[in-house]
């Protein structure tokens, strides 16, 4: 009713004016340049210099999880937090639409506090294999009670004696990595399988839609099962595939809100205007389905986060890593006598996905206007 | 005929929504006599569809809500009549068409399914009878091969037999009231005038009361005997519709009427836009876009509705209403003894008189009909903005060749 | 409408032919774990690694050229000859018409139970917005697409399993509600034991396809509850229930069906691993499971096929319905 009146959106922003803002020079361009490039000579570093099985600095081997989740992060940073500080209104009005929805508020600040944790926290807290004390296994937290209950495993501990806060820690950095990386892979082949698919049309399209009905059909659980069997189980492995497995529904998405937007006249005009097809693709209908892949990427960060937990749950999960679901797994059989070491990774496990979701369907609601979750 | 079918008073309808209270329909007031067909118009966004599906609660309740007012129907108030006796009228005594054929009928359903739905809801009739029934009615709203077109799924169907269709749905339970919400917009200009005269036929041999929704002046002249202009929840004026075309009397009507083909410029358009409806003006809610708005426009509540005088009665003082012979249409009684309004406050005694005199029942909300300012500059002004039609007489017989149809 | 359904059988066969071929591929392409397997047990026993595990792939024809074996694997599945299962110690086929009836007896009370709890919810809670009950059904709704089911199966068996036993309630004991948290295979399919002893797994399993159908109905209905034809239904004077049945439903299951069966299914078959494998049921997930770990990679591959061709079928199905529930459709159109 008063999308008219609506300041700008996603939607409506001309994309090539933010740009020009600037003076004919995208500062922010370069500095994320800069910024990709110095991350390049770092990798370049940790995989050319520094000697197989030697810690990149200090006592910090970073995996290369770890680096594509710092790219990841930067991604985020450029893309995500800049443009909203750069365009206030645009943000403060979507910040208006997304706080009438407490119960997404408190969700956003649960995963922001999450984050950090997720990301500084294993600079502060030992790594769990390194808090083992079978003298000290099986502790229960403190709000229980009993001999062996201390502050200094407040959440209790496993049956090594490993602090279950400790490897909740670790199992945030583990999601984290998982949802935000797969979520980035997917979107990314979505977002360009769709709109290649729908500004193309014809045999372009009916090629790639026939290969999402077959990468749909195809149970993705099992195929990662046999891939994992096959290949051996790494967090790398699994979250390449669910990115590389779990995109079709945002092709999907993006195809048919391109559909739309293709027919309309600023597509049109470019394409009378003498732009070519990749140009018009770019800048103008990738842009224009942003509220789409939007809130699609939120959406698809706790399937993938949830589908990590399962697979490490029955374990195929990365053996070095702290995932909650080799945690919950871990303490199914003690769970007669020591309920907490399942129960509460679990617990944990189950708000972050439920706050996902609670944003994901703000977010929809607040800067997409057709939608309607109610 | 013993007072009016529909009688509707101060009915109030407001929405609850993000952004606030809509008050959708404000005191609005009106009536609809056997067999008659009252006009109800306005732009979009005055609240006349909500009006009409105010009566039979058709509105989504909540965040919709009927706050005030009374709708009495043959006796009955439908206000507080409980959900299951409201279903047992709609459909029945109370029919409904709306604007889009493409969209009133379900996708999924043959169209003479369709149609038997509202026979069997309403009666213990088996399927066969009812289909049977269903084409009858078919072929009476003039579908050619209705035995088989009966069997047509609606995206087979062109939009104005679609429409027809929607119509025989509507008869099939031989409505005292039909309620049109602009049954004619969505459709080809050829269909329209097929389509209004077919109910107009229909009219005459079922005996119903129409209520024709619409915002197209061109066919309130077609099909009303009375019209009722509605201005952003309000009723800006009310008057039989030889009357309202020629002699408008609220500044409103007078710019409605100003932008039809052939009456003054046709480019003329009114000017500002509909108010907020959340928060609509102080005063006369059509005074930011008012020509003649003065300062006491611009405060307290609506303007009651006044009489508004005939121009010849206005030069003589006698009050003679001129319009009513040519016009003629039946139900004149009828309005005379119904409620001009009810936001009608506190009332000087002297205009009781005014009211009698105008036993037309012209009424409009404008502060100019009071007592103690120059209904005249409304009057005059119109005058010498309308140009050509200034002379009474032509547009006279301009309204008689319009209204012939009705 | 027969070239449609015609087109539509073709391709669920090349869609088949193309699962099975890539299941082929990737099996080809990939090291062959038992392989590895046989080849490390020589090496503990002081034998040459790489004779024995010539001797394990000459043994099972993996050392011929891939069109053969390619050939082969096609005709022996077109003869439904799924290999032998070295860890089942009998024909693949047969492992698998022992394991079937486990899996789906949970299995189908479960769709059972997504489709009518989950409508149910979906369109009442879309009829009735800004209520109560509509704020309880989103909040159940998120509650079960966020819960991990294998935590919630952990909760639900330390509470009915295990704190039941023990705990009273005003004095009465609760045991009498406690269920079995393992599955006994001994029970007769259709007896009162093993009903109760499935309703945890049908419940953990129902959770997440319920609230996930739930979210579809109640957006689907939305979009129509404000439609033109049920607005004329309404104005036909048909009653409340006959507008959400007849109307909003009807013309709703046109889209629900093109992602009820998919989306079922997806959901379903990655929990089925974990209710077989926390409830302890002998199930295809946990032959699946089985397969994997020991490195059984015939019946790994067969046991793979199943839900692809459950899937396909699937999607057929729904092609076929759509053409059902839709008359609009255009038979020419793909």
């Amino acid at each position: 009713m008063a999308t008219d009146s609506r300041p700008d959106t996603f939607d409506s922003v001309d994309w090539d004016r933010v740009e020009a803002d600037t003076g004919g020079v995208p500062v922010v361009a370069v500095v994320e340049a800069l910024t990709f490039l110095a991350f390049g000579a770092a990798l370049a570093y940790d995989y050319l210099i520094v000697p197989e099985g030697e810690p990149t600095v200090l006592d910090w081997d970073v995996t290369a999880v770890e680096w594509l989740f710092v790219a990841v992060l930067l991604l985020g940073l450029f893309h995500v937090v800049v443009p909203l500080a750069r365009s206030r209104r645009m943000t403060a009005y979507y910040w208006r639409q997304f706080r009438k929805n407490r119960l997404a508020v408190a969700s956003l600040g649960y995963l922001g506090v999450l984050l950090v944790i997720g990301v500084l926290g294993p600079a502060i807290w030992a790594a769990p294999n390194e808090t083992i004390s079978y003298a000290e296994a099986y502790a229960p937290p403190i709000f229980i009670g009993g001999d062996l209950a201390s502050l200094d495993h407040a959440l209790g501990t496993d049956a090594q004696g490993r602090h279950l806060w400790h490897l909740i820690v670790y199992g945030i950095r583990v999601s984290f990595e998982v949802g935000l990386i797969a979520m980035t892979l997917a979107i990314t082949i979505g977002t360009i399988v769709g709109a290649v698919a729908a500004y193309f049309g014809g045999y372009v399209d009916e090629v790639l839609m026939r290969y999402v009905d077959i990468q749909q059909t195809f149970p993705v659980f099992i195929l990662l099962l046999l891939l994992i069997y096959l290949y051996g189980a790494s967090l790398f492995l699994i979250i390449l595939l669910y990115g590389v497995f779990g995109w079709e529904g945002t092709a999907r998405l993006v195809r048919s809100e391109a559909l739309q937007r293709t027919e309309e006249a600023y597509s049109r005009a470019a394409e009378a205007a003498g732009a070519s097809k990749l140009w018009v693709v770019r800048r103008h209908i990738i842009p224009n389905v942003s509220s789409t892949v939007i809130t699609a990427a939120t959406l698809s960060i706790p399937v993938f986060i949830l589908g990590e937990a399962a697979l490490s749950f029955l374990g195929f999960g990365d053996p070095g890593t702290f995932s909650w679901g080799r945690t919950i797994n871990a303490g199914r059989s003690d769970i007669d006598s020591a309920w907490w070491i399942s129960t509460i990774p679990g617990l944990f496990l189950f708000l972050t996905v439920l706050a996902f979701n609670f944003v994901g369907d703000a977010l929809r609601d607040a800067i997409d206007p057709r939608s309607d979750s109610g | 005929m013993t007072g009016p079918l529909l009688e509707v008073t101060d009915l109030r309808t407001q929405f609850h929504t993000d952004e606030g209270v809509v008050r959708a329909v404000d005191g609005v007031s009106f009536d609809i006599g056997r067999g008659e067909t009252v006009c109800l118009v306005g732009e979009s966004g005055s609240g006349k569809s909500v009006t009409s599906e105010s009566i039979t609660k058709l509105i989504p309740i909540p965040p919709g809500e009927i706050a005030g007012g009374s709708i009495r129907f043959d006796g009955m108030e439908l206000t507080d009549l409980p959900e299951s006796d409201l279903r047992d009228l709609r459909g029945s005594r109370i029919a409904h068409v709306f604007q889009n054929p493409q969209e009133t009928l379900n996708p999924v359903y043959r169209v003479g399914r369709q149609i038997a739905e509202t026979i069997r809801i309403h009666e213990d009739v088996g399927k066969e009878a009812a289909r049977k029934r269903a084409v009858d009615l078919l072929d009476r709203v003039g579908i050619p091969d209705a035995a088989e077109r009966v069997d047509d799924y609606p995206h087979e169907m062109s939009g104005g037999m679609k429409q027809r269709v929607v119509i025989a749905m509507a008869l099939a339970g031989r409505p005292d009231l039909l309620i049109a919400d602009e049954p004619t917009t969505a459709l080809d200009v050829t269909i329209q005038a097929q389509i209004l005269r077919l109910l107009n036929d229909l009219q005459a041999e079922f005996d119903m009361a129409i209520l024709f929704v619409t915002h197209d002046l061109g066919v309130v002249a077609e099909v009303a005997d009375r019209v009722v202009v509605m201005y952003a929840g309000r009723v800006m004026e009310r008057a039989d519709v030889y009357d309202l075309f020629e002699n408008p009397g609220h500044p409103y009507t007078q710019a409605l009427l100003a932008c039809l083909p052939g009456r003054g410029d046709a480019t003329t358009a009114i000017g500002g836009s509909l108010p907020s409806p959340t928060n609509p003006p102080d005063g006369c809610r059509f005074h930011p876009r008012c020509p003649h708005a003065i300062p006491d426009c611009k405060s307290g509540d609506q303007p009651p509705l006044h009489p508004v005088p005939d121009p010849d009665a206005v030069a003589t003082g006698a009050g003679n209403p001129a319009g009513t012979g040519a016009g003629g249409p039946p139900g004149e009684p009828v309005r005379a003894a119904g409620p001009y309004d009810d936001t009608d406050g506190a009332e000087e005694g002297g205009w009781d008189e005014v009211r009698e005199a105008t036993v037309s029942g012209h009424v409009a909300s404008c502060i100019y009909y009071r007592q103690g300012y120059d209904a005249t500059t409304v009057r005059h002004d119109d005058a010498a903005a309308d140009g050509g039609s200034t002379d009474q007489g032509a547009s006279g017989a301009a309204g008689d060749e319009e209204g012939g149809g009705s | 409408m027969r070239w449609y359904v015609a087109r539509r059988l073709a391709w669920a066969l090349v869609a088949t032919w193309l699962a099975v071929t890539l299941t082929f591929g990737v099996l080809l392409a990939a090291p062959n774990p038992g392989a590895d397997a046989a080849a490390a047990q020589c090496a503990s026993q002081d034998r040459d690694p790489e004779q024995c595990r010539q001797q394990y792939l000459e043994s099972r024809g993996l050392d011929r050229p891939a069109h053969v074996q390619y050939i082969d694997y096609m005709t022996d599945l077109a003869a439904l000859d799924f290999g032998y299962s070295e860890s089942q110690e009998e024909p693949v086929t047969a492992a698998i018409a022992d394991a079937w009836i486990y899996s789906a007896q949970y299995f189908v009370p479960s769709i059972i139970i997504s489709v009518l709890i989950g409508y149910s919810i979906g369109l009442y809670s879309a009829l009735n917005r800004y209520t109560l009950t509509d704020y309880l059904g989103s909040f159940v709704a998120y509650f079960g697409i966020s819960i991990p089911n294998f935590w919630f199966a952990i909760v639900l068996i330390l509470v009915v399993g295990v704190y039941f036993r023990e705990a009273s309630l005003l004095g009465v004991s609760l045991d009498a509600l406690s269920l079995r948290t393992y599955y006994e295979t001994s029970y007769g399919v259709f007896t009162v034991e093993n009903a109760k002893q499935l309703i945890m797994p049908v419940i953990v399993l129902a959770t997440a396809s319920v609230a996930s159908q739930m979210r579809y109905s109640r957006a689907q209905a939305l979009e129509y509850a404000n439609a033109d034809f049920v607005k004329t239904a309404r104005a036909k004077g048909a009653s409340t229930w006959r507008v959400l049945v007849a109307h909003v439903l009807r013309v709703a299951l046109v889209p629900l069906s093109t992602i009820l069966i998919v989306d079922i299914l997806a959901v379903l078959f990655a929990g089925s691993f974990i209710i077989e494998a926390i409830f302890q049921i002998p199930g295809l997930g946990r032959l699946q499971l089985e397969a994997i770990t020991q490195k059984d990679t015939d019946l790994v591959a067969a046991v793979t096929l199943i839900p692809v061709f459950l899937a396909i079928v699937g999607n057929l199905i729904q092609d076929l319905a759509y053409v059902l529930l839709d008359p609009r459709i255009d038979y020419g159109d793909r």
